[in-house]
């Protein structure tokens, strides 16, 4: 048996999709053939290895569907509009000519396509040469420069004289405020320094009385207080020697009421020492 | 694969799909969310780029309205889907080798603050580490796939990750079953170099996991 499966039974083989006679013909041909069987086994190896690529996730975005072709009217196919335009515009084009009347000339160097009457050519005025042009030209320039000239002057003149008058006017002004204004400065030096003099004695005077009697009321005060503390602090001396001299008082009793008590007690015993010997 | 609700409901479309191509905006609206993971996950494979899948996503719905009307049989709704994701796929492929130009973002995708992965939803209690590990090997694999053909990475997505039949991606791509295997005989073949070099064993997958 020399059946040799082509590479086409072999992938088929491989995918299950043989029919059951071929797909064990296969099978008894790779038992036989251990080379062809490897070789199976890496696809089937290539197989899982591809088996974990896996599939990515994706959400179907909004696809418009439109209306069916079909329903679109032929004028507005693309290859109907373009000839359909222009057809309209040479209708308008009949029209408008028909209506108002269509007018065509040609004469060399240019056509005229209008509509409606022609206009009637107006009439040429002679034109002027171009040196009377500039004859008039200068002629007005000349008679504008004199004219602006002696307006010119005038008003140099009309403005030197108002200057002159006015630094006139406005000197002697000067003057006499200078005059016035030295006059009054003098008086006034003196009013001001006199009053000025009166005014520091005033000031002066009310601060020496001020002072002065100020100082009488503080020593006054300060005079009752020192006396006030002195007679405060004899006091308290004279309290102070009163307490002692009572303290001494004291204790002399004291003193004396124990020399009495020790005398009876020294001659109570002296009694009994005597009674004994007797 | 575990099976998810929108799985579920897939494998129950049937009458979405009828309704939907009798013009049910509704009906083309909940297949849109059924179906969305899906599209968007081969996509996401085949570029290995959240905007290009978002990209490819959306025209391949959209195209989905506009010609699901013509769908004649409706238990090939699934293939003829894929038809679809595949030759938008394909088209941006080749806009994007056109243009020569390379975004920032493809240099280290999912690294960047603003990257997808602040949009996908993963489920809190899993383990930090294991996300982490996980995400990890998920690049490592996804790098993998990328070394692939196109051709015979359309397949082996297809295959692997899709669960077509090779009757369906045969269907898909329009191509003999016997192309279809073919692609994915060298596809496996390349594959298995690619994870010897980059030596991914039994051992390393268990570790990782």
């Amino acid at each position: 048996m020399n059946y040799k499966p082509d590479e086409a039974a072999l992938i088929a083989y491989l995918y299950g999709e043989l029919d059951g006679d071929e797909q064990r013909k296969v099978e008894e041909y790779l038992q036989k053939n251990p080379a062809e069987k490897t070789r199976i086994e890496e696809w089937s190896f290539a197989r899982t290895a591809l088996s974990n690529l896996q599939d990515k996730e994706v959400i179907a975005p909004p696809i418009m569907l439109g209306e069916d072709e079909v329903s679109m009217p032929f004028w507005k196919e693309s290859y109907f509009r373009m000839p359909l335009g222009i057809a309209a515009s040479l209708v308008v084009f009949l029209l408008a000519a028909k209506l108002v009347g269509l007018s065509l000339s040609y004469s060399p160097g240019e056509v005229k396509i209008g509509f409606g009457e022609k206009e009637k050519p107006v009439q040429q005025v002679p034109v002027l040469t171009e040196q009377q042009v500039g004859e008039m030209i200068h002629s007005t320039v000349a008679s504008n420069n004199e004219m602006l000239k002696s307006s010119w002057n005038e008003d140099r003149k009309a403005l030197e004289k108002t200057i002159q008058k006015n630094l006139n006017s406005n000197s002697n002004k000067i003057d006499k405020l200078m005059q016035t204004a030295s006059l009054a400065s003098q008086e006034q030096v003196k009013s001001f320094v006199g009053q000025l003099q009166n005014d520091n004695l005033k000031l002066m005077k009310d601060y020496m009385q001020l002072s002065a009697t100020g100082q009488k009321e503080y020593i006054e005060n300060l005079l009752v207080d020192f006396s006030s503390y002195l007679q405060e602090q004899r006091k308290q001396d004279l309290q102070l020697f009163q307490a002692r001299v009572n303290k001494v008082e004291k204790n002399t009793d004291l003193f004396k009421q124990e020399t009495e008590q020790l005398l009876t007690s020294l001659i109570s015993t002296t009694g009994t020492n005597n009674q004994r010997r007797n | 694969m575990n099976k998810t609700l929108p799985d579920v409901a897939m494998m129950h479309s049937d009458v979405l799909i009828v309704r939907a191509r009798e013009g049910d905006k509704h009906a083309q609206g909940k297949l849109v969310q059924v179906w969305y993971k899906r599209i968007y996950n081969f996509s996401y494979k085949f570029f290995y780029d959240h905007d290009l899948a978002m990209e490819v996503s959306q025209k391949t719905f959209i195209s989905m309205h506009r010609n699901i009307a013509y769908l004649q049989d409706t238990a090939r709704f699934r293939s003829w889907l894929y038809t679809i994701a595949v030759n938008c796929c394909r088209e941006e492929l080749r806009k994007r080798k056109s243009n020569r130009s390379v975004s920032l973002n493809d240099l280290s995708p999912g690294e960047h603050e603003d990257s997808y992965q602040w949009e996908t939803s993963g489920s809190r209690q899993e383990n930090p580490e294991r996300v982490l590990r996980q995400s990890e090997l998920s690049d490592l694999l996804q790098a993998c796939l990328m070394q692939l053909s196109e051709e015979q990475r359309e397949v082996v997505i297809m295959k692997e990750y899709e669960g077509l039949k090779f009757r369906e991606i045969a269907e898909t791509l329009n191509v003999s079953e016997n192309t279809v295997k073919s692609r994915m005989y060298y596809g496996l073949e390349a594959l298995k170099r690619i994870l010897e070099r980059r030596k991914i064993t039994q051992e390393t997958i268990g570790y990782e996991l």
